[in-house]
């Protein structure tokens, strides 16, 4: 314990010089802005930052690069909650209850609980990160496809609770997302799937356009087409802060998404996005009022967006200690460690403690300058709320469109978003949910790399799923937990005819 | 501000309308140089020096913008396609000989074809280097071969995608030894070495700068490397030629390429650019960090390079064949 005092003092004297504080203000401005921006996420960020930290640095570099990341984590949830557009994908999630509280004129209290919930998140996981980096490296590493796949199918279970509505047109969004996650090149054989000779669907629907689509464009629409425009909401100065209540409901819910988020970050391969939906599902299933997620229940908000932060200093863990990028990100800014001659491995943090400790370091610094810069923005942007929509909704549809291209300059993007945008519209029309969608996206792609490389790697014998201990364990797991259901099931509801009645009509699950 | 950048829009108006004089006084307006693959990868971290070295010599800024997609099919199919006035480059990796092959084995309309591009220079040729995990029983490649015919099947490893370098890699040594392995493909290098590094798999076939630092750390052990020559940085490790195999050479090399009918002054002033460009010391002290060294060719030599090495790797290509499901 005092070898990890020592070195975070070490960590601190670095973080608190003012060159290395500068760059973390920096990344952390520019990650809240990257946040808000509808499309835009930290990826496309950092990405396009990469080249200008070259001159930099290897520690203000990464500082920089991380706050960014963190930085949007915090920022992501502004537009879910005033406008119900994910500003980036893991926000999908606040979408549903953060603009149902706006809705409601709790704005205000939604994204202070989202602030708070991100800095309780943050400053938990780093504690994390500091003391159990190395071993949870190693324990992360054991998952291999056969355990992926396992943890998968138990995400999604998950989808049995997203749905407020019914359990079935909720299924069917559920399918008709993994149909859409098959779209692209099939990693295992090379051949183009549903691509119609567009190069650009290789990599099939992306997360991002996918996602602002069904609830940013739709909604656009959907407000365009209603007879009568939407009450201007004013947010009153005294509505700003969460009420004791909604403080008293979220305090759990922040905690839980801060553990659950870090662990879910740690194994390569899955993304934040799977932490918030998680968490989102935790949250209704363990709630006394499950009927209120979907209608503004605070833990809905409180819960996936503190899971979403944590998630990110999950995903430092085996990218710090080993070397090895658990996503995309971690790639980038390992490429970042590399261009300074710094040799991402197992031997980074005693080869440059410096750096490694100080990186620690600026992200308790970084939390609190994300608090205190996002707290007083709460009362600016509660404001947007009270331009005419008019204005508002061309404006926003233009941010989408520029966020959405400018990921990968991609026009084809531009169309998957708008297509989708349409689709989410009809949709909603016909009272389904989009969320299961977004949810099939993310996981059809996953589930599908994870199960073929499993059976490549057992030559085809589906036994791997028994003899991985791990596996084994998370799929009797998931298996208890459908069981469980069903005995709960056939016990409560002999007349299912009755039930199924009732789950049409949208009130029963 | 505006009246400051008002004489540039009026130059680059006049460029666009004149493309005649444009030409002649090649560069006069900022090049492009297409990188097919995302932020951070190997082909990124070399066109950014290669292209702040350029600019230097051409006295026009040489922006990198990474078109990703498809395992590169996106970015190189935009600039196959771009006008050929040397202002559109592309910074391509070994995949660009492999893309159209894997094409032509589905009968799908090719994204591009090779002969779309006028080589320029070869900037880095990288030769993989076949890790094993530091646990396993094999010392030497004799070791490992021998036990791969023995049990032919049983020995897997992870790739970064069918058809993709690491793959190709392996499949070229499968070949020229004889001997099976179970391929497991992953989405990407990153996680194809934290297959490895997992022990999910038995072997892997790698660029050295990434596996370095875990073969110091006693994670992973070398036991041959693809090239011509042995990797300077792993002195003792032997290449597949000297072992017997010389069908066995790959390299992950990085190439600047331009669209085939590109205006000869044009590319006789981009070769002269580049050719200056990778004896910059900013640029050599860039690939030194990343542990790459430079071999750079043009002309006729990166011409021969070129051609040698898409044959081998279409015929390994059309060696592997369809995957086809059981």
């Amino acid at each position: 314990m005092l070898e990890v005092a020592q070195n975070l003092g070490l960590g601190f004297s670095v973080a608190l010089s003012p060159a290395v504080l500068f760059y973390a203000f920096i990344g952390c401005v520019i990650g809240t802005l990257v946040g808000v921006l509808p499309g835009v996420g930290p990826l496309a960020g950092i990405s396009l930052l990469l080249p200008a930290t070259f001159g930099m640095d290897a520690t203000r570099a990464i500082v920089m690069l991380a706050g960014i990341y963190y930085g949007a984590m915090y920022g992501g949830s502004t537009t879910s909650i005033l406008m119900r557009i994910p500003g980036e994908a893991a926000s999908v999630m606040t979408c549903i209850d953060g603009y149902a509280m706006a809705r409601k004129g709790r704005a205000g209290a939604a994204l202070a609980i989202a602030a708070v919930g991100s800095y309780v998140a943050g400053t938990a996981s780093v504690v994390g990160l500091m003391v159990m980096a190395p071993p949870l490296a190693q324990w992360a590493l054991r998952f291999g496809p056969p355990e992926q796949l396992a943890l998968l199918l138990l995400g999604l279970l998950v989808l049995a609770y997203m749905s407020s509505g019914s359990m079935l047109k909720a299924l069917a969004m559920a399918a008709l997302g993994l149909l859409l996650g098959t779209v692209g090149i099939d990693q295992m054989t090379g051949y183009m799937r549903h691509a119609y000779g567009v190069v650009e669907l290789g990599d099939g629907l992306g997360v991002v356009p996918v996602a602002v689509g069904l609830f940013g464009v739709a909604e656009i629409l959907a407000t365009a087409g209603a007879p009568t425009p939407p009450a201007v909401i004013r947010p009153r100065l005294s509505e700003l802060l969460p009420s004791r209540q909604e403080w008293r409901d979220s305090a759990w819910p922040i905690g839980r998404g801060s553990v659950l988020g870090f662990l879910i970050g740690i194994l390569p391969g899955s993304a934040h996005i799977i932490a918030s939906f998680v968490s989102y599902a935790v949250e209704k299933r363990l709630s006394r009022r499950p009927q209120d997620f979907g209608h503004g229940a605070v833990a809905g908000v409180a819960g996936p967006e503190s899971a979403n932060n944590a998630a990110t200093s999950g995903a430092f863990v085996p990218m710090l200690a080993l070397g090895v990028p658990s996503g995309p990100i971690p790639a980038v800014m390992l490429a970042a460690l590399m261009v300074h001659g710094v040799a991402p491995g197992p031997l980074l943090i005693h080869n440059q403690p410096a750096l490694f400790w100080g990186f620690i370091a600026s992200m308790y610094v970084g939390n609190v300058m994300l608090l205190i810069l996002n707290l007083p923005l709460v009362g600016l942007f509660v404001n947007i709320l009270r331009v005419p929509y008019p204005y508002l909704y061309p404006a926003i549809l233009v941010f989408s469109i520029l966020g959405v291209y400018a990921v990968n300059a991609s026009v084809v993007d531009v169309w998957i978003m708008l297509v989708m945008g349409v689709l989410g519209y009809v949709l909603r029309k016909l009272d389904f949910e989009t969320a299961p969608i977004v949810l099939g996206v993310v996981l059809a792609p996953l589930i599908e790399l994870s199960l073929r490389q499993s059976l490549a790697m057992s030559d085809g014998r589906y036994s791997i799923f028994l003899e991985h201990r791990i596996a084994a364990a998370l799929l009797a797991f998931g298996l208890a937990l459908v069981l469980l259901n069903l005995y709960t099931f056939v016990r409560r509801g002999l007349d299912w005819r009755a039930r199924l009645a009732l789950a049409g009509k949208g009130d029963s699950s | 501000m505006m009246q400051r950048l008002a004489p540039l829009v009026v130059l680059a108006l006049a460029a666009a309308i004149a493309p005649a004089t444009a030409q002649e006084a090649y560069p006069n307006r900022p090049i492009t140089m297409v990188v097919p693959f995302p932020p951070g990868g190997v082909a990124d971290l070399t066109a950014r020096p290669v292209a702040a070295a350029m600019e230097k010599v051409l006295k026009n800024p040489v922006g990198v913008v990474n078109k990703q997609g498809a395992a590169g099919a996106v970015g190189m199919q935009s600039v196959a396609v771009a006008k050929p006035d040397g202002y559109t480059l592309l910074l391509a990796l070994s995949s660009i000989s492999i893309i159209p092959e894997a094409d032509k084995l589905f009968n799908r309309p090719p994204a591009f074809t090779v002969d779309q591009f006028a080589p320029i220079a070869l900037i880095s040729a990288d030769p993989t280097i076949l890790v094993v995990p530091a646990d396993k029983p094999w010392k030497t490649a004799k070791d490992f071969i021998d036990d791969a015919r023995k049990r032919p099947g049983q020995i897997s490893y992870s790739s970064s995608g069918i058809y993709g370098t690491l793959h190709m890699a392996m499949e070229l040594l499968s070949q020229a030894a004889g001997i099976k392995l179970r391929h497991v493909p992953h989405a990407g290098a990153g996680p194809a070495l934290t297959a490895i590094l997992g022990g999910h798999v038995d072997a892997l076939a790698s660029g050295p700068a990434v596996v370095l630092p875990h073969i110091k750390a006693g994670k992973l052990r070398a036991l041959a490397g693809w090239g011509d020559q042995r990797i300077a940085a792993l002195p003792d490790v032997p290449t597949f030629k000297e072992l017997g195999y010389p069908e066995a050479e790959f390299y992950i090399w990085a190439g600047v390429f331009a669209p085939k009918a590109t205006p000869e002054p044009v590319l006789a002033r981009l070769r002269a650019t580049v050719r200056e460009a990778v004896n910059d010391p900013e640029f050599k002290a860039a690939m030194d960090k990343l542990e790459t060294p430079v071999t750079f060719k043009q002309g006729d030599e990166f011409q021969r390079f070129f051609e040698a090495d898409a044959r081998r790797l279409a015929e390994g290509v059309r060696r592997v064949g369809r995957v086809e499901t059981r």
